[in-house]
């Protein structure tokens, strides 16, 4: 059938130049030997277009936007974990910088209260030891006035003791004219007055 | 019972009757007694209390008592009456009152007035001198 086919666009060929010019090229021959048939073929081509047409736009396109997509995601994921890593190089190195400045602060207030504390134990101590020599100051003074309190009162015990033995000794020692010569004295100072 | 003005100035006016010649004079006092045990004012015994205080203090101006220890002459003491008297310039009659607690020396008491020369009261203020 397909050679009768082929016959039949032979003849038609034939009867154009172009059958002419196919002959003379030995296509036709080879078209007749591998029973290709034109308008199959060109069916075939037509087909193929319109699959190839239809792969491309539903297919194709589709998974190499797909594919483009992926791809940029990745691209982007790898950027962005080599931002991070960057980021994360510099927050650490920050961290440290910052680590190491709260450290310097943290120390330079650690001394600063060490030395407000020195300061103030040392004002404590003055303090301190104002109080005590003041109480001692007046510890002593006490005991000066009890001092001075204690020798006045022997003072006047001894020198009523004195008084008394005194008054003892000269009632039982003055004789009559003893008292008798103080009498005259006495009405002599009297009458002076 | 206290006294109103009336028997103040009762007492007071007796007072004034008892003197004879400037001085306190004993037949005056009686006077003024016997008129009050005869009369009988009011208030009695708050007069006679007030009587009896201005003859007593007036008594005790014209009065020098001389307390001594040891012996005193009559000398001494006409002595200590005429020295008292030219100084109150009125008479003041000195009695003797023994105090042997003075040790020796005298002690005169014109009134509240007090003049001392005696051992005991050197030694006092020896005393408190110390």
């Amino acid at each position: 059938m397909l050679a009768e086919a082929t016959t039949q666009a032979a003849d038609a060929a034939a009867a154009s130049g172009t059958t002419k010019i196919l002959n003379d090229l030995g296509i036709t021959k080879i078209l007749t030997d591998f029973g290709i048939s034109w308008p199959f073929f060109l069916a075939q081509v037509l087909n193929f277009c319109v699959v190839a047409l239809i792969l491309w736009r539903f297919a194709f396109k589709p998974i190499l936007a797909t594919l483009d997509l992926r791809q940029q995601k990745i691209a982007d994921g790898l950027k962005y974990a080599a931002e991070m890593e960057a980021k994360l190089a510099a927050t650490a190195q920050e961290s440290a910088q910052l680590i190491k400045s709260a450290q310097l602060e943290a120390q330079k207030v650690v001394d600063e209260a060490r030395k407000m504390a020195k300061d103030f134990a040392d004002k404590q101590q003055g303090e301190a030891n104002a109080r005590a020599a003041d109480i001692l100051a007046k510890a002593q003074q006490a005991i000066e006035l009890e001092h001075k309190k204690m020798l006045n009162e022997a003072r006047g015990e001894i020198a009523r003791l004195v008084v008394k033995t005194t008054e003892q000794v000269l009632a039982k020692k003055l004789s009559d004219a003893d008292r008798a010569v103080f009498n005259d004295a006495a009405t002599k100072e009297l009458t002076v007055l | 019972m206290a006294a109103n003005k009336q028997t103040k100035l009762l007492a007071k006016r007796l007072f004034k009757l008892s003197f004879a010649n400037g001085q306190l004079s004993a037949e005056q006092v009686a006077g003024v007694l016997g008129y009050i045990e005869k009369t009988a004012p009011h208030h009695p015994l708050a007069l006679l209390k007030l009587y009896h205080r201005a003859v007593a203090t007036e008594f005790a101006k014209s009065r020098a008592i001389v307390e001594h220890a040891g012996p005193i002459n009559e000398t001494a003491l006409k002595s200590i009456e005429d020295a008292m008297t030219r100084r109150y310039r009125r008479p003041v009659t000195a009695s003797a009152l023994p105090n042997p607690k003075l040790l020796a020396g005298l002690r005169v008491r014109v009134g509240s007035d007090l003049y001392e020369s005696t051992v005991a009261g050197q030694l006092t203020t020896l005393s408190f001198a110390v």
